[in-house]
């Protein structure tokens, strides 16, 4: 058997053969998100899920109409494409003047939605699609064995590939894309309608991932979850290679998968997490990404300002006593169990608030600081005997420490792309505490004890544990609403409306933000760890990527941005969690429902709103209210 | 004459700023028009509003006797109506020549681009560069250029003269005459009286969100103190 740096050689074609097929689908999808952010400056997170779409409905075309794979590769594209248009005219339109995050959310609570219904509908196990006989079989090529399937694939990507990109780059409607693109504005005065094109774009971009999904259907199983993991991967391919370029996208794209390919011949632990530390490498080397990117704009003016709520020291110390004391009688009318959970997860989304609102970098991956946390913790307090108090420090350090090395690289970039990066970084963690010995991989860190507090009181006793997780969630609040209404908290918030003019003050503004990111992370870890203790289970849930978009969701529906938005936004998450429980998959359309619908209709989320309400009466025959963007 | 371009009480907002507190001019067909005024006056903002760029606006423009006040900008560019952008709006994503054949031909009657490139032989060259590695003077021809062959008929031309050499400012100058033999009618924002004072029929004076004064082209010399008084020279 011929040896190739000592790997077989026959595996290691067998294995870049792989890779130049996630390599198709890499491009294909990146391809796709770079054409619809060009146009729309929208990541659209729906993505995987419109991938998803693609291969589901060639399967339901199969098997409920018996149309086949050729038919379905036209009929899927244009179904999902057809959706699309629908999404981009009632949806979407509406965001366009808003914060590029909106977008993000609002495709996220999609994707969700998307998720949960054919889950509901077909369960989340994978079905076959039979490969169409006129590409069964392969053909030996001498050195290794083609099947005739993935051979398609790639030739198939290929084309759909270099296609789009002539049309966008060599073709008189890729000129007007282009001018778009650039300045939509103008290009409406030369009687070109820009909206009905950004729609068809938006249409065109979706369709382009339900083909991938049709052409991934004979190859993977086809199930609801197929798009998820993929898009997170797509992420990050995007910000290896910078959404400016649609060549840069599909170069990006093979090249991705032929060293996830290499990596899986020549060191396979390290095959599910090369593309994220090759991300990692780019962002220290290249942050930009290494085809340029489309500069991000400094932001600002769009986010509807808080100010009303104003930083009231006397009013914020009266409400955190008010609050305190309604926890701690809490248990007389409420079952603790549940209070203490809502206590836990409202901590971790003041922690993510305190970067996402004040900071407004919003991360998509929060919960590798959680889910870290609580594995350390659990392993201390487990395996090597510490104390509760040792334990939870221990895991709010680790959280800390992964917070200073992931803060590091990630907030070389902001807004969106910050989103994918801490996404991105969240899901490598993942990977990790999937495969590493310690965390018990599927099955979680089982039997965490609760031990003696400081070797005294013991947490077995409710009332005990109760006063133990009261007193971290009103310490770690309370340090929180200090911060932020601390000259530290000030530039913070300075930085995030203008970053350029809060660095010309002489602010390393570099340094503000990895300290945040680092605050945030400990606080989530602080959460995390609290809660290995009290529920004495830590799973890969915890670590999960939907723990971020829970935490992101409980935050915006409570108010982003306000102090005790989030802690508002967890109790009603808990609650729908606990009282929906036996609605099953439901719970996660419904989730992604709210989000739909708090970034179409309240932005400033219940508190938010509230505030804003009471402002408008304080403010009464002030200046006329009025809904238009600042300029 | 007929009175082609009727702008009456025009008001506009940016956000929550007023910017335009209820201009009132008219443009009859084959003439030169120019808005004369300081920075911030409101001259930009006019042809924004009448292009429909601008968000929120009031009041009436009508184009021969058609209202367009709640027009988008796609459906103005169809009433004949182009706009050559302040600082150009060329593409840097696009060549000279996607550029120039950018626009479509909404309505016959316009140049053919051998006409154009007649009219700007400079680009004839430059046609495969980079829209935006073309010269501040060559970049202005050709957003000049790029409406001239879409078949409107009304030119919002905005400080085409801004950051060029004299020299170039004249070769304008003269494009601009043409265009005016050619019968194309032309609203003329300027804050280089100079220059407009050679070209223009008529002067409108903008302060603050409206027309203040009208100064018929042959008077102008005689009434340049005021105009100076105006533009604060």
């Amino acid at each position: 058997m011929t040896m190739i740096f000592g790997v077989p050689a026959a595996v290691l074609y067998g294995q870049l053969l792989l890779g130049l097929i996630n390599g198709s689908f890499y491009a294909m999808l990146s391809l796709g998100l770079a054409v619809i952010f060009g146009m729309m400056n929208i990541v659209n997170f729906a993505h995987g899920a419109q991938y998803m779409l693609g291969a589901m409905t060639a399967w339901l075309l199969l098997n409920f109409l018996g149309i086949g794979y050729w038919w379905s590769l036209l009929l899927a594209p244009l179904i999902v494409g057809a959706s699309g248009l629908v999404i981009e005219r009632f949806l979407l339109r509406r965001l366009y003047k808003l914060d590029h995050l909106y977008g993000m959310l609002l495709t996220f609570g999609l994707a969700l939605m998307f998720q949960g219904i054919f889950t509901n509908a077909f369960g989340s196990s994978g079905q076959p699609y039979k490969i169409p006989p006129l590409l069964s079989g392969g053909s030996n090529l001498g050195f290794m064995f083609l099947p005739n399937y993935r051979a398609w694939v790639i030739v198939a990507s290929l084309t759909v590939c270099l296609t789009t990109w002539y049309v966008i780059e060599r073709t008189k409607l890729g000129a007007y894309l282009r001018a778009a693109t650039e300045n939509p504005m103008l290009v409406q005065t030369f009687g070109i309608r820009v909206p009905r094109m950004i729609m068809l774009t938006y249409g065109a971009g979706v369709a382009l991932a339900a083909l991938a999904g049709v052409l991934a259907a004979p190859i993977y199983q086809v199930g609801p979850t197929m798009g998820v993991d993929l898009i997170i991967v797509v992420f990050a391919v995007v910000v290896i290679g910078g959404m400016g370029s649609i060549m840069g996208s599909i170069v990006t794209g093979f090249m991705v998968g032929l060293i996830e390919g290499l990596t899986k011949a020549f060191y396979p632990e390290l095959s599910s997490t090369i593309v994220f530390v090759l991300m990692a490498v780019v962002l220290l080397l290249r942050p930009a990404g290494l085809f340029g990117s489309k500069p991000e704009p400094a932001g600002a003016a769009h986010q509807e300002k808080l100010e009303i709520a104003g930083p009231n020291p006397r009013r914020q110390m009266i409400a955190f006593a008010a609050m305190a004391a309604l926890f701690a009688l809490a248990p007389l009318v409420v079952y603790p169990g549940f209070m203490m959970k809502a206590m836990l997860f409202a901590l971790f989304a003041c922690a993510f608030n305190l970067l996402a609102g004040y900071g407004k970098l919003v991360s998509f991956g929060h919960s590798m600081f959680l889910g870290t946390a609580g594995y350390v913790c659990g392993h201390a307090a487990k395996v090597w005997g510490f104390t509760p108090e040792l334990a939870v420090l221990a895991g709010t350090a680790a959280a800390a420490l992964l917070g200073v090395a992931s803060g590091w690289l990630a907030i070389r970039r902001s807004g969106i792309y910050f989103a994918m990066v801490t996404l991105a970084f969240a899901q490598m963690i993942y990977f990790v505490a999937l495969q590493a010995p310690f965390t018990g991989g599927e099955d979680g860190l089982q039997g965490v004890p609760r031990g003696h507090l400081f070797g005294v009181i013991d947490l077995a006793d409710p009332v005990n544990l109760y006063g133990f997780v009261l007193a971290i969630f009103l310490g770690g609040f309370f340090l929180i609403m200090r911060l932020v209404g601390s000259p530290f908290g000030l530039v913070l918030k300075g930085l995030s409306d203008h970053e350029p003019r809060a660095q010309s003050l002489g602010l390393d503004t570099a340094r503000y933000k990895l300290v945040a990111f680092t605050l945030s992370a400990a606080l989530a870890g602080l959460a995390g760890s609290t809660k290995a203790i009290t529920s004495q289970i830590v799973t890969l849930s915890d670590v999960h990527w939907s723990m971020s978009g829970e935490v992101l969701l409980m935050t915006f529906l409570g108010g982003v941005g306000t102090l005790f938005g989030p802690v508002v936004g967890a109790f009603v998450v808990v609650a729908m969690q606990n009282y929906l429980a036996s609605l099953g998959q439901w719970v996660i359309v419904i989730h992604g429902a709210i989000f739909v619908l708090c970034v179409l209709a309240f932005r400033r989320g219940i508190v938010g709103e509230l505030i804003a309400f009471a402002g408008r009466r304080t403010n009464r025959g002030g200046a006329p209210a009025h809904s238009g963007p600042g300029h | 004459m007929a009175e082609t371009l009727t702008v009456d009480r025009l008001e506009a907002w940016y956000g929550d700023s007023k910017v335009l507190h209820g201009m009132d001019f008219n443009i009859r067909a084959g003439e030169v028009v120019t808005l004369l005024g300081r920075n911030g006056a409101g001259k930009t903002t006019t042809l924004k509003a009448i292009m429909g760029l601008m968000e929120r606006r009031a009041g009436s423009i009508r184009v021969d006797g058609a209202e367009i006040i709640a027009a988008a900008p796609y459906d103005i560019a169809r009433k004949g109506l182009a706009l050559c952008p302040e600082e150009r709006g060329i593409f840097s994503s696009l060549s000279v020549r996607e550029n120039l054949l950018l626009p479509p031909a909404l309505a016959k009657g316009g140049m053919t681009i051998a006409q154009v490139l007649d009219l700007f032989p400079n680009l004839k060259e430059r046609l495969d560069s980079q829209g935006t590695k073309l010269s501040g003077g060559e970049q202005q021809m050709l957003a000049l250029g790029r409406i001239l062959h879409t078949g409107a008929r009304i030119l919002l031309l905005d400080e085409p003269t801004e950051g060029l050499a004299p020299v170039i400012i004249q070769q304008i100058g003269r494009t601009i005459e043409k265009l005016k033999a050619l019968g194309f009618t032309i609203l003329l924002v300027e804050q280089n009286v100079a220059f407009a004072s050679g070209l223009a029929d008529r002067h409108y004076v903008v302060e603050l969100g409206r027309v203040v004064d009208e100064i018929p082209g042959p008077e102008l010399d005689a009434r340049l103190d005021t105009l100076k008084t105006y533009l604060g020279l």
